[in-house]
């Protein structure tokens, strides 16, 4: 079979074509895009944790995204289906065997604590934030990620997560009473978190 | 044991707008005897701290550099789809090539065996002298030409036939 490849010809039509097989126009995802994709690459650089995962898995959800039929009520809406988006992704980059557990480390490195006492202060504290989230598994990431930096509802989440509410309250207690306790009891990782 | 609390969802408010310095005292009050809405309170303020540095650290794509990429990723899904009947139109078309061989060779087999029967025949009545053995490969030939004339015609044809079935033009 021929390999699928496109001229430079070609790739100037797709850029024309484009606004027919997406679902928006390109202005008005310019400003959806600025709006949400620092968001959803935060939730999934701190869900998987791996800055450079994060990098393919954001541009693959907005190509998800784009070629979606789904019709929207609201930008709320908008920004759910894509959290939603982003959640799949990282559902199933869990599946694939992991070639890498280090990636938390790394990601680490990228903090680099100021001289200043308040920035320094501050850097310690996502250090700590990023170890303690490291030993809590992706599901328990993606639930607090959502509920405590997102601001998303208890319903929210569970229809993010394909959840029943009821089950998203404990399992969100759980990961919330175990972020506290790395946070607070460095003992229980191993390490000063 | 409880898992939640009412007003949970006032205090993540409160932190996530950054407004809890500044949020009533009622609702202070309730977090620091409430141990689901004190640990809400720690946690919400530092993800909502990691996230807004990181937000502001982090360089992401711009908007124009990714929506080039997903049409350009797109046009290429639709040219796969596309290439996708050719596949089985080249499957079908190979198919054909080998099942026209086989009947041409069916054809001809009468003449094949023929020719070999006749070779046979010479070959049993041949004798030493050199010179017979230039009339037996004049023969040969002579006798099997239509079965040449086939098995060259396949070697052009088929080619030809399969250059313009698989022909992306």
């Amino acid at each position: 079979m021929r390999d699928a490849t496109l001229s430079d010809v070609e790739r100037l039509g797709a850029f024309d074509e484009a606004e027919r097989t997406f679902q928006m126009t390109e202005d008005a995802f310019r400003i959806f895009y600025d709006q949400t994709a620092r968001a959803v690459w935060v939730y999934l650089a701190r869900t998987t944790g791996d800055d450079r995962l994060a990098d393919d898995l954001l541009q693959e959800a907005f190509y998800r995204f784009l070629r979606t039929r789904t019709t929207f009520e609201n930008d709320d809406h908008r920004r759910h289906y894509l959290f939603r988006i982003a959640t799949n992704l990282v559902r199933d980059h869990r599946r694939r065997p992991r070639k890498d557990d280090g990636r938390m480390d790394e990601a680490l490195e990228g903090l680099a604590v100021d001289e200043d006492a308040n920035v320094g202060d501050r850097a310690v504290q996502r250090i700590d934030l990023t170890r303690a989230m490291g030993r809590l598994k992706k599901r328990e990431r993606s639930l607090l990620w959502l509920a405590y930096a997102q601001g998303f509802s208890h319903e929210e989440i569970a229809g993010l997560l394909g959840l029943k509410t009821a089950s998203l309250k404990a399992l969100l207690h759980r990961a919330r009473k175990r972020l506290v306790a790395l946070l607070g009891n460095p003992r229980q990782s191993g390490e000063r978190l | 044991m409880r898992t939640e609390c009412p007003r949970e969802a006032d205090v993540v408010a409160a932190v996530l707008d950054g407004r809890w310095e500044t949020t009533d005292e009622g609702l202070k009050t309730h977090a620091g005897h409430c141990e689901i809405c004190r640990d809400v309170v720690a946690v919400a303020s530092l993800l909502s701290v990691d996230q807004e540095q990181t937000r502001r650290d982090v360089h992401v794509p711009a908007a124009g550099q990714v929506w080039w990429r997903a049409a350009v990723r797109a046009r290429l899904e639709a040219a796969h789809r596309a290439a996708q009947p050719l596949t089985w139109l080249h499957g079908i078309a190979g198919a054909c090539a080998v099942g026209l061989a086989w009947t041409v060779a069916g054809m001809a087999w009468p003449s094949i065996r023929d020719a070999a029967s006749w070779v046979s025949t010479q070959a049993w009545g041949v004798d030493s002298r050199v010179g017979d053995v230039a009339v037996l490969v004049a023969a040969v030939v002579q006798k099997s030409l239509p079965l040449a004339f086939v098995a060259a015609a396949c070697l052009v044809l088929v080619p030809v036939a399969l250059y313009f079935a698989l022909s992306d033009d």
